[in-house]
């Protein structure tokens, strides 16, 4: 059955409308985990050397036992925001004679094919075999071997449970990015608790009693667990649909909106699509998320220069226009040929797309304004790069979206068939990441960051004011691609 | 109003809509018939310019569809669900479309006021977004926006398909009443024989991407069509036995 799922994907995958982009996406994202895998197995071979020199006195061992856990805070961070969500359209299959169990035990296992979990073995096991081993034989070295195993296991599957309800409910994920910042906070920042101390506390103790390995292998095996009942559960939620909810559905009304006539009424539905609708919710939500990313670098004197500050303005202000705008216009895909053939503008509708990102970047800018408590300099670069955002990302997004012809279903249950934030997302927004850069590091290079903060707001200022302009030229090029986007969106 | 010239769409080395030229007159009521996959979607998708012809084009008022958007002013269409938006309540739905007419929302009530009798009290004021609707609900939200819109051109794709008997027959009604009495040219295309001709006055009769026969409806047309439709069951089933 595996073999036939497996079969059935990749068929998706090359018949899909958007196979190009995939694989393009694919091949650069496959180039930069060999880049970081040739980095984390060079660390991995010389971790002894590393230890000793960073550690001072303390025996390597101990130093080692201490930083595993801390990996591992660290490793469930990034997963968060970065693994994919293994994906399968379940719903043609379950009133076919498969079973239940071997389409969940499919979705669950295909799920540790990732290179997340790769790295743990990389970077810890060389030390094992070269240290551990000759220091405590091969029974701890084993026990070792299998607690990391069991961990990375556990971090794993933590982690998709986390995205996977965080992608119902998107305060799920604030609330663990959330805990796992103070956890990491009341180490560094305020001393009241050791991780490393923690760690050492099971590794130490593994070394005596290597039996202690079955802790985390079995920590690993009811997280698969409480996965696949959650998998197995939402299969009959999906089944079910989305008739569940019978509460009375009253009509909104946005009357800040409506003077600006029909554009308003554009940008009225489509805030209304974001708050009725989980994916586009979880999506504004996960964008406060971001608020945090100051908190994150700046107490740190070491990622409080001016260029972090450049890079974490541009992600609390712009956020919602990178996450959101990035899927641009399949959110609206079930419907585009009814606004293909209704009276709106294309014109318009851009006009609309502008109003409603320039809304909630400067609703993000209100929000980060607390952050002048690191210095008016601060303020002054998050205004910056607000207008870089609304000026220049703004047209960006809209600039691919034309180009982006994947179908999106919102109505359905989103807790199998998703596309979020993952890593191959993250690739797609390269261009507008890197962009700010581009002008802003030359004269950052050559001491005149002031002239390139200047230019960036400039910049950004300029785009605002010639957004006319930009609206022809994305209007024609719309035009250009109109067929196309609307038969993606019409291939279910 | 509406004139087809040469027109051709190729999927995949097969032509699927070839029309060389039909007119339809302002004032005309006209049915399409066919059996799956003759081409009547692919042909109101591409007057709809949403779907660009390998060949040919489509005229609405002497103006070519793709390219300009003048016919969006008095063209009113219903093909599929993927016409509605989805996450709207109906009353949402109908002051939007309203409003991209210039309609207020009390011109908006009253005229769906007058549509009680035909949404028979499941659309309105019934707290669901049109996604938690049942298709053939659907269908009525879709078919009244098109009405809201005074269309002076109305194009439907199987609206007889997902709705209950008592409404099929007000929208028969509904129907006739705007092309005789307001004057409103409209295309339709029909599984149903029955309501087909009853309410068309003319009806094109397509066959893998051709049109076929285009007659003017009258008493011997329901017979003519059934024929047709029975006498390619009729040989189906003999090509079954003689293999």
């Amino acid at each position: 059955m595996t073999a036939t799922f497996v079969r059935h994907e990749l068929k998706a995958f090359w018949r899909s409308k958007n196979t190009g982009k995939s694989i393009a996406v694919r091949v650069v994202m496959g180039l930069l985990i060999l880049y970081l895998l040739l980095i984390v197995c060079a660390i991995g071979f010389n971790l002894d050397k590393l230890l000793l020199k960073g550690g001072g006195k303390t025996d390597i061992v101990v130093t080692y036992c201490g930083i595993i856990l801390l990996y591992y805070l660290s490793d469930l961070f990034t997963r968060l925001q970065l693994q994919d969500l293994p994906t399968l359209r379940v719903q043609p299959y379950l009133q076919l004679p498969v079973k239940r169990n071997s389409l969940v035990r499919y979705l669950a296992f295909t799920a540790l094919l990732s290179v997340f979990n790769l790295w743990p073995f990389l970077l810890f096991v060389p030390f094992v075999l070269k240290i551990v081993m000759t220091d405590s034989g091969g029974w701890v070295a084993l026990a070792f071997t299998v607690s990391i195993a069991g961990l990375t296991v556990f971090n794993n599957y933590l982690a998709l449970y986390l995205k996977r309800k965080a992608n119902i409910n998107g305060w799920v994920f604030l609330i663990a990015a959330a805990a796992i910042i103070l956890i990491g906070l009341s180490d560094f920042l305020w001393h009241f608790i050791s991780i490393r101390k923690f760690s050492y506390l099971f590794f130490g103790s593994l070394i005596k009693y290597p039996l202690l390995a079955v802790i985390p292998v079995l920590l690993g095996a009811v997280m698969y667990y409480l996965n696949f009942l959650y998998l197995k559960d939402n299969l009959y939620l999906e089944e079910l649909g989305s008739r569940k909810d019978t509460k009375y559905k009253s009509s909104t009304e946005y009357p800040f909106l409506s003077r600006f006539g029909s554009v308003g009424d554009l940008a009225a539905n489509e805030l209304k699509l974001i708050f009725r609708n989980k994916r586009p919710r979880s999506a504004l939500i996960m964008g406060l998320f971001f608020m945090f990313y100051g908190l994150m670098f700046y107490p740190n004197p070491q990622m409080n220069g001016e260029g972090y500050k450049v890079f974490v303005s541009m992600f609390m202000t712009g956020i919602f226009i990178i996450n959101y705008g990035q899927f641009m216009y399949a959110w609206q895909a079930s419907h585009f040929d009814g606004l293909l053939v209704s009276k709106v503008k294309f014109g318009e509708f851009l006009r609309a797309k502008y109003l409603l990102f320039t809304m909630v970047s400067t609703v993000f800018l209100l929000l980060a304004t607390p952050y002048v408590y690191f210095g008016w300099k601060t303020l002054v670069i998050e205004v910056i790069m607000y207008l870089w955002n609304i000026g220049v990302n703004t047209t960006m997004v809209l600039f691919f979206a034309n180009r982006n012809y994947k179908r999106m279903d919102l109505s359905k249950g989103a807790a199998f068939n998703w596309e979020g934030m993952s890593g191959n997302q993250w690739i797609l927004s390269f261009p507008l990441l890197i962009a700010p850069f581009i002008i802003y590091v030359p004269f950052a290079i050559l001491h005149q960051a002031n002239t390139g903060l200047g230019i960036l707001g400039l910049v950004g200022l300029v785009c605002t004011f010639t957004r006319g302009f930009w609206i022809k030229k994305l209007e024609a090029d719309f035009h250009t691609k109109r067929y196309t986007i609307a038969e993606g969106f019409r291939n279910k | 109003m509406i004139e087809i010239k040469n027109l051709k769409k190729v999927y995949n080395g097969v032509i699927v809509v070839n029309v060389p030229d039909i007119h339809i007159k302002k004032g005309e009521s006209v049915g399409l018939v066919g059996n799956n996959g003759a081409g009547k979607t692919t042909l109101f998708r591409v007057m709809l310019d949403l779907i660009r012809p390998e060949a040919g084009q489509v005229l609405s008022n002497g103006e070519d569809v793709a390219g300009h958007e003048n016919w969006k002013n008095y063209t009113a269409s219903y093909l599929d669900e993927g016409f509605l938006i989805d996450y709207l309540t109906p009353e949402e739905y109908f002051y939007f479309i309203g409003g991209l007419h210039q309609q207020s929302r009390a011109t908006v009530d009253d005229f769906l006021a007058g549509l009680t009798d035909f949404f028979n009290g499941e659309i309105l004021k019934k707290g669901k977004y049109i996604r938690d609707l049942s298709k053939g609900n659907q269908c009525k939200v879709g078919v009244a926006s098109c009405l809201l819109q005074n269309p002076g051109l109305l194009m439907l794709d199987e609206p007889f398909a997902n709705i209950d008997p008592s409404t099929q027959f007000r929208l028969k009604s509904i129907l006739k009443d705007l092309n005789k009495n307001k004057g409103v040219t409209t295309l339709i295309s029909s599984h149903d024989l029955n309501h087909i001709t009853d309410v068309c006055d003319r009806i094109l009769l397509m066959e893998k991407g051709v049109i076929i026969k285009d007659i003017a409806t009258s008493s011997s047309t329901l017979n003519e069509l059934e024929q047709y439709f029975g006498v390619g069951q009729i040989a189906s089933a003999k090509t079954i036995t003689e293999e």
